[in-house]
């Protein structure tokens, strides 16, 4: 690692670095896998990620900007500002709400929208890591997303009912189909888990 | 404390004795089919001629009088199977007068695992013909991070093997014909989040059979398949923070699944453990050991709400016996 490298942080997929101004996660060869299969996914998975972030920030959703992507990384603008969740308010659910409704009406969905996987910055929620994003319209994938956005909510902060409430009425501002959704959940919900 | 458990899900029947340490006895009862796959007729019938006979073999093992309750598979699995093994041991606990304790067949493959590994609280991987699950236990149950959205990975590669002409159970014949190449051809890979899908591999690589050699697919189609359920473990490794890995079920004594997973392990500095092959298929010790667990944790099962549940979930059953730090 370079000596401008700052910060290492390794998942299960990639490993993401801070250098200088700017985010670097590169996908990391998994030697259980054959070469030519794990080639081909890191490549492709490569490609898509940065392409739906790219999308999702021109469809307005706050992102970073993609500096540079090659076969196996993507070099991103660094965001600065704290995870949501130290600064979890109503405000910020609301704001929340209305970020993902911007993504799903983009037909987009997050795949992990767990507010590890925000940041505030300059008053405006960041959508990060788009590792398990798809290009996907429907009500069944919009639910998981806010499930799994409730669930790290619920799990983190005592004030889930108030914070829940204003998550949807920011998502119901420019979300039509919010009730729906909310009706998704419930029962996504109650399956215990999300098939 | 003396446990009697019965298997019965599917293909093996089998019956077993076991107390806190060790297994006992074990009588067992394969259903090999003549042709095709499993039936579930023919192999409930296999278990209504068997019954007595294992169960005899175990009973006489021991004075019955020492056993404090009877065990058995409850699902899921094929329903006159369930039925078969459910009415031996409801007349086995009368007639020996203790409780009767219903198990969940995926809870014991975990159980028997953890027991002849002394692992506390790992990630599991359970792959079996129908099963293909990764869970992690969390307050009192085992949650189901990820599973297959179609069918399970023994099915998938039993299917294919169907359609190729080799006999049932296809899984170790693939196995074989997968060492004889080197030539991979891509095959649908479909993992979302933690959940993974087969049915498109199954297609591709009955499609395959036209104008490829059967090592080649075979060979494809593990490397395929076996990477997303190694991909999957690895994620729930990383979002539970966790750092043991456990295989459970028949699929895992694949030697190639085995050292995907190992070598995964070895990258992160996770620990990778496997039992067996006699607790990684199905069999009835894994059953008595959760019974006993059951039992010992004041968990009964009552006559009436004994019946066969062919879709027995394990996120349904409380697990009140494991203590994590």
């Amino acid at each position: 690692m370079d000596r401008d490298t700052l910060e290492v942080v390794t998942g299960a997929e990639a490993v993401v670095a801070l250098r200088g101004h700017s985010v670097v996660k590169k996908r990391i060869p998994k030697d259980y896998r054959i070469a030519e299969l794990d080639t081909k996914l890191r490549k492709e998975r490569t490609r898509l990620e940065a392409k739906i972030q790219s999308d999702a920030r021109r469809a307005g959703v706050p992102t970073p900007i993609i500096e540079a992507i090659d076969s196996f990384s993507i070099t991103m603008e660094r965001i600065e500002g704290p995870s949501v969740s130290s600064v979890m308010s109503e405000a910020v659910a609301e704001n929340i709400g209305v970020v993902l409704c911007a993504l799903h009406s983009a037909g987009i969905v997050h795949g992990d929208p767990t507010t590890r996987n925000m940041i505030l910055s300059a008053g405006k929620v960041y959508l990060i890591d788009f590792g398990l994003s798809s290009y996907d319209r429907s009500l069944e994938a919009r639910g998981v997303d806010v499930h799994v956005f409730f669930q790290t909510l619920q799990a983190t902060d005592d004030r889930f009912p108030a914070l829940k409430d204003a998550f949807l009425a920011g998502y119901a501002r420019n979300c039509a189909n919010a009730a729906l959704i909310l009706e998704k959940v419930n029962e996504i919900k109650e399956r215990g888990r999300y098939l | 404390m003396l446990v009697l458990g019965i298997e019965g899900t599917a293909w093996n029947l089998s019956a077993s004795l076991v107390d806190d340490d060790n297994v006992l006895c074990q009588a067992s009862s394969a259903y090999i089919p003549a042709s095709g796959g499993i039936h579930p007729r023919e192999a409930a019938q296999h278990a209504a001629n068997n019954i007595a006979s294992v169960i005899h073999q175990v009973l006489s093992s021991t004075d019955p009088r020492l056993i404090e309750g009877v065990a058995f598979s409850q699902g899921p699995g094929l329903g006159p199977c369930l039925r078969i093994v459910g009415t031996a041991a409801r007349a086995l606990s009368l007639r020996l007068g203790v409780p009767l304790i219903g198990v969940n067949h995926c809870i014991a493959h975990i159980e028997v695992g953890r027991w002849k590994t002394d692992l506390v609280d790992p990630i599991v991987l359970y792959v079996s013909g129908a099963n293909s699950q990764v869970l992690s236990y969390r307050q009192q149950r085992y949650r189901i991070l990820g599973e297959t959205l179609d069918i399970g990975i023994g099915n998938c590669l039993d299917k294919f093997a169907r359609s190729a002409g080799l006999p049932h159970p296809g899984g170790p014949k693939v196995e074989r014909l997968a060492q004889e190449s080197r030539n991979y051809l891509p095959m649908p890979y479909v993992v979302k989040g933690m959940d993974f899908s087969f049915s498109g591999i199954v297609t591709a690589a009955t499609e395959a059979l036209k104008s490829a050699s059967l090592e080649e697919i075979c060979y494809s189609f593990q490397e395929t398949a076996f990477s997303m359920l190694v991909e999957v473990s690895e994620r729930a490794l990383s979002q539970m923070d966790k750092s043991d890995l456990l295989l459970a079920g028949g699929v895992g004594a694949n030697m190639r699944l085995q050292e995907m997973l190992s070598v995964m392990c070895a990258q992160r500095g996770a620990r990778f453990y496997a039992p067996k092959l006699e607790y990684l298929q199905d069999n009835g010790a894994m059953i008595a050991y959760t019974g006993l667990l059951m039992l010992r944790h004041g968990i009964k099962t009552a006559i009436e709400s004994s019946g066969a549940n062919p879709s027995f979930r394990p996120d349904e059953v409380e697990v009140p016996w494991i203590e994590t730090h």
